[in-house]
């Protein structure tokens, strides 16, 4: 039989006992309700906030978007830019989920030199705030209805938390834990196989 | 009206369905999460996260287990990777050292068995923490854990072994008094 235990079961005081085990109160249903309300848009909502998403992404605002020096000096448009018209179509959302992906790819690439370094970036927690906001816009675009890009987008939105909840006096070693917790994800890589090679002109530039 | 059907409004948008959706699973989830948390905020916070997550996800559940066993699964990835972070912050201010492992902790006169118990529930590994809070504790199935937890029915009965074991030992002279 499928529940048959392996052995007896413990007995009753203890059973009684175990049953009051973090005994929990009344659900707080509207409560919680409302919180998981106020973080998901309601799917009428999609289109202005892809919208709003793709207009964050190309504008490069609050995440030091900086221009690229690296190739002669030449500027390469952002690829969302030109992307999202009256119609935002799935090609927006790509490019949009693409820029996200190489500027986070930027931004932990440097979290990581620095924690290695031990030298200290003020901005670090700052910065991923900023990109945890469109991450979180993406998951709730079409964006991530690609299976593969919404756990990359689940992942990355655990490590952006992590740091941007890091205070000004963290102690280094909330960051290695941070940079460790990274190695292990293999985020970076994966970050990397989800950015085709010379679509990201911020790289390195945060 | 039946999950599938329920899904199905949901994802053509009906915001009504969402609501009752999660009114129809709201309280399994919480229950578990608050038991595995012991804390209000925190069972809060993470089935807030279970129902983001499971709503952002929907249009994936292909209905091979029942939708409250899909919601469960998503509660205890959500509440275990919540409590590991919670876990390594605690060893980070009091020091590895001074983290009290089961069977290290002096014997002393403690008369409440709960206490006793739920200090010894807490010392548990995880994974035979949450099969037997699961299992002993809210009544779940074998079937229904590994289901849950994906995992093997056997190794769920193997690991509820290894838990009422530990406690056992952990309460045995409370046993003899």
């Amino acid at each position: 039989m499928d529940d048959e235990p392996l052995d007896e079961p413990l007995d009753e005081s203890l059973r009684a006992a175990a049953r009051e085990y973090h005994s929990p109160p009344e659900t707080p249903r509207d409560a919680m309700w409302r919180a998981i309300q106020a973080r998901r848009p309601a799917p009428y909502r999609w289109l202005p906030w892809a919208a709003a998403a793709a207009a964050l992404l190309a504008l490069g605002i609050g995440i030091g978007r900086m221009p690229s020096h690296r190739e002669g000096g030449t500027v390469s448009p952002a690829p969302v830019a030109a992307a999202p018209g009256p119609r935002v179509n799935a090609t927006a959302y790509r490019l949009a989920t693409v820029e996200h992906l190489g500027q986070s790819e930027a931004f932990l690439t440097r979290f990581r030199l620095q924690v290695r370094a031990g030298t200290e970036e003020r901005r670090s927690s700052a910065t991923a705030r900023q990109l945890l906001a469109t991450n979180r816009l993406l998951l709730d675009s079409p964006a991530a209805r690609d299976r593969k890009t919404r756990l990359l987008l689940e992942d990355l939105e655990l490590v952006l938390a992590e740091i941007a909840q890091l205070s000004p006096e963290a102690a280094p070693g909330d960051r290695e834990l941070i940079r460790e917790g990274l190695e292990r994800g293999g985020m970076l890589p994966r970050l990397r196989t989800g950015v085709p090679a010379g679509t990201t002109p911020t790289r390195g530039d945060l | 009206m039946d999950d599938r059907e329920l899904i199905g409004r949901v994802l053509a948008g009906d915001t009504r369905a969402e609501r009752e959706l999660y009114d129809a699973h709201v309280d399994r989830v919480f229950r578990l999460v608050y038991r595995m948390a012991g804390d209000l905020h925190r069972a809060q916070d993470y089935t807030q996260e279970a129902f983001v997550r499971a709503f952002r996800r929907l249009a994936d559940f292909r209905g091979e287990s029942a939708l409250s066993t899909w919601l469960c699964s998503i509660a205890i990835s959500v509440t275990l990777n919540g409590l590991r972070s919670v876990k390594r912050a605690r060893e980070r201010e009091v020091g590895l050292e001074d983290v009290p492992a089961l069977g290290t902790r002096p014997v002393e006169a403690d008369p409440d068995l709960k206490q006793r118990l739920a200090r010894a529930i807490d010392g548990l590994p995880e994974g035979y923490r949450m099969v037997f809070v699961m299992h002993d504790v809210e009544g779940y199935t074998h079937g229904q854990i590994a289901a849950a937890l994906g995992v093997q029915p056997g190794t769920s009965k193997a690991q509820l072994f290894r838990a009422r074991a530990r406690l056992r030992a952990a309460l045995a002279d409370f046993a003899r008094e």
